[in-house]
């Protein structure tokens, strides 16, 4: 299942062997092996506090690795690739006091552009996102969208090879949502590697090529998404029926994996066909579909507590 | 290196930039002229409403002469003729009464005159007891000054310096020898303060001493020490706000996906050094342009600059490395103040021991103070600029045992800062610290 085997003799971007990372007794990443191919969208996806936010500054070599070997756009254990690789934190990082247009130029510069470069690459990145207007307002001057959207050009500025995005996506409405996805995407046409976290499984599932999981510390998923759907079965059944969850309540092998009000999605134990025949004798089917399960239902089955243990989120 | 001086560039542009800068090249200047501005308003504004007063004379001879002498003084000394020719009171009015205590029915006289000055009708009064005029004194001896307004000397002080001097000549008088006799034999001799006299190696011919000049032997080693205490505060205590905030906002983060967090920490350095030596440029400059304008230029010496100079960049980099080292611990302002303290102590410390050290630079209490690395920058400048200065030995030794303090503070702090940078939560103890600074 893993992105490996995917990957045949693609370059790899990012490298990591048998990484782990502690901090006092806590072990954030244990044993680590990850390859993310040169080109794709590669989605990070775990729990809060499962490690991702580690990996992707062990990455960036912000953290060092107890034991295991990172490489990066072909550098190995060094921080030279550095410069090479745009990173968007999870919270943003921006100078309130500063124009727009300094705090711009000022991170292209710590990425070794040269000053009439990142001048032009601002005016570009600022026209391409609608914000044109505010280059020389300070960045306290912003709503929360623009601040994220000077962020993500932060980012970006100085054409990276390399794109790590640390929950891009958190807060945007769906206009600007939608502005920042195809400016990731067209990174990646251009030929970067997009690595990036998120809670949203609808959008790894819509963006990424690769989706790895990491539950405490430990990789549990990492492949393409057809691939870890297939690993995990075609015995998901989105339906809806007259009477709603109610009408499934109490049906042999049959178990309720998400109630979306105007449909339900089932994992049945047995053949699909069996339990719509008894769908059909006790109520009306309106809709029935074998489904394979969503990226959604597989992160609630590795990470769901079990009875009795606290959610970590 | 270029992103060390990136950092700092962009540090140092934002502090000339800010508000906070403006404010503090204009600090010293304004405090200056507000200090002279309100001494001469309170001069100009003296309150100048008569003072009265009672005096229980014991004696029984002197009242008469001090009534005499506030007239002679209310006459004389509180107008003053003013630039436009017209007379201007400057002083109050001092208005004497006698008070007898026999006509208090009675009374006790001290009780009854208080609550004449509780009333405001007297500013206090005075009881001379009855051997005020003894050479001998005696039980019943002195004067003794009662009010409500303790703060007010002006008053009392003439009384004592006007009653004195009538119970003087009385007791010469007594004696029978001669006012004009006695004031020339009791005539005050004036000291010189000279510097030291030396023979022209060229010419052989012997150099007079030249008297020496209050403004340079206490102005200029004040004045040193005081400005660069103003140019270290105001460039190292900011790097601790600036971290503790790209910390709060995340903005470190990102730029340690840039730079190594020992890039980070000494372009920041080097941003402080750089605000902090404009400043003092701006000062210095000032400074020497009015002391030129006032002809006592030629008393600074021309070598205490490049000591001033050496001493401010030992001091900017001990301090801020440390003021860093605690912006980098914290997640919350008030998790720096526990830091903050010890620290402040050691910046302070030097005021602490300022006056000592300025009666007797050559001390072995100022030598060793001097020696202590956190305080050399200011005490040994202070030394310096006090003439003839230290030996050369206590020089070169506290130079050499700050530059090791120096470097041992950036190391140390760029260890604390590395690790402190990116941790979250409560602040480590002093204890976890040092592990950190001694870690690998």
């Amino acid at each position: 299942m893993s992105s490996e085997s995917n990957t045949g003799a693609r370059s790899l971007a990012v490298k990591l062997a048998n990484v782990t990372k502690t901090f006092g007794r806590h072990t954030a990443v244990n044993d680590l092996s990850l390859a993310v191919p040169a080109g794709s969208v590669y989605g990070f996806i775990g729990p809060n506090g499962s490690g991702k936010t580690t990996t992707l500054r062990m990455i960036l070599h912000i953290f060092h690795p107890d034991h295991g070997e990172i490489e990066v756009l072909g550098e190995r254990s060094t921080r030279a690739a550095n410069d090479r690789i745009g990173y968007l934190p999870e919270e943003r990082g921006l100078y309130k006091k500063m124009t727009v247009r300094r705090v711009l130029a000022y991170y292209a510069a710590l990425k070794g552009m040269n000053s009439r470069d990142a001048r032009e690459a601002i005016g570009h990145w600022l026209a391409k996102l609608g914000l044109e207007q505010w280059a020389n307002h300070k960045v306290e001057a912003l709503s929360k969208g623009m601040a994220q959207k000077i962020q993500f050009i932060s980012a970006v500025i100085a054409n990276p090879q390399l794109l790590i995005l640390d929950e891009p996506f958190t807060g945007l409405d769906p206009v600007n949502l939608e502005v920042l996805r195809s400016a990731i995407l067209e990174q990646r046409r251009q030929g970067a590697t997009v690595i990036f976290s998120t809670h949203d499984m609808t959008m790894a599932e819509q963006m990424c090529d690769f989706v790895f999981m990491i539950y405490k510390g430990r990789k549990v998923l990492d492949g393409t998404l057809a691939a870890i759907q297939s690993s995990y079965g075609a015995d998901t059944v989105r339906l809806r029926v007259e009477g709603g969850a109610e009408a499934l309540r109490g049906m042999e092998g049959v178990q309720i994996v998400r109630d979306l009000n105007q449909c339900q999605e089932v994992r049945c134990a047995g053949d699909p066909q069996d339990l719509l025949k008894t769908l059909a004798a006790r109520t009306r089917v309106h809709l029935f579909e074998a489904a394979r399960p969503s990226l959604h239902d597989i992160f609630i089955r590795i990470a769901a507590p079990a009875p009795g243990e606290a959610s970590h989120a | 290196m270029r992103k060390t001086w990136l950092v700092a560039l962009t540090e140092y542009s934002n502090a000339v930039r800010s508000k906070a800068f403006i404010t503090g090249v204009l600090a010293l200047p304004v405090l200056i002229c507000l200090s002279v501005g309100l001494q001469y308003f309170g001069q100009k504004n003296v309150d100048i409403r008569e003072r009265r007063f009672a005096v229980v004379d014991r004696t029984g001879v002197l009242f008469p002469v001090i009534a005499a002498k506030a007239a002679e003084r209310n006459e004389k000394f509180v107008t003053q003729r003013g630039a436009d020719g017209r007379s201007v009171q400057t002083s109050p009015k001092f208005l004497p009464e006698l008070f007898d205590p026999a006509g208090t029915g009675g009374g006790n006289a001290d009780v009854v005159l208080s609550e004449r000055v509780r009333r405001e009708e007297l500013t206090g009064f005075v009881i001379i007891n009855t051997n005020a005029l003894s050479a001998d004194g005696g039980a019943e001896d002195g004067m003794s000054w009662f009010t409500q307004t303790h703060t007010y000397s002006e008053l009392p002080d003439w009384l004592e310096r006007t009653i004195n001097e009538e119970i003087r000549r009385m007791r010469f008088e007594k004696a029978g020898l001669d006012q004009a006799l006695v004031r020339k034999l009791t005539r005050n001799v004036p000291i010189k303060r000279l510097g030291l006299s030396k023979v022209d190696a060229a010419t052989g011919r012997v150099v007079k001493a030249k008297e020496m000049n209050r403004f340079a032997t206490f102005a200029v080693p004040a004045g040193c020490v005081f400005l660069l205490y103003m140019m270290v505060m105001s460039a190292t205590p900011v790097l601790l706000n600036t971290v503790l905030e790209e910390k709060m906002q995340k903005i470190s983060e990102v730029l340690l996906s840039a730079v190594t967090p020992f890039q980070l920490m000494m372009g920041k350095l080097l941003g402080a050094t750089m605000v902090s030596f404009t400043l003092s440029a701006l000062y210095l400059g000032c400074i020497s342009g009015m002391l030129w304008k006032m002809g006592v230029l030629n008393l600074v010496p021309p070598t205490l600059i490049p000591w001033f100079v050496f001493f401010q960049l030992l001091s900017l980099l001990i301090f801020g490395s440390i003021f860093l080292a605690i912006g980098s611990v914290c997640s919350e302002i008030r998790d720096a103040q526990s830091f903050m303290f010890p620290v402040m102590m050691l910046v302070m410390l030097p005021f602490f021991v300022f006056m000592p050290i300025m009666q007797s630079p050559g001390s072995s209490f100022a030598r060793w103070f001097s020696l202590f690395p956190p305080a050399t920058p200011m005490l040994l400048l202070l030394r310096i600029a006090i003439p003839p200065g230290p030996p050369w030995w206590e020089i070169a030794l506290g130079v050499a045992l700050t530059t090791l303090f120096m470097f041992g503070c950036v190391w140390a702090g760029a260890k604390i800062f590395r690790i402190g940078i990116l941790a979250q939560g409560q602040a480590p103890s002093f204890g976890k610290l040092l592990a950190w600074i001694f870690s690998k």
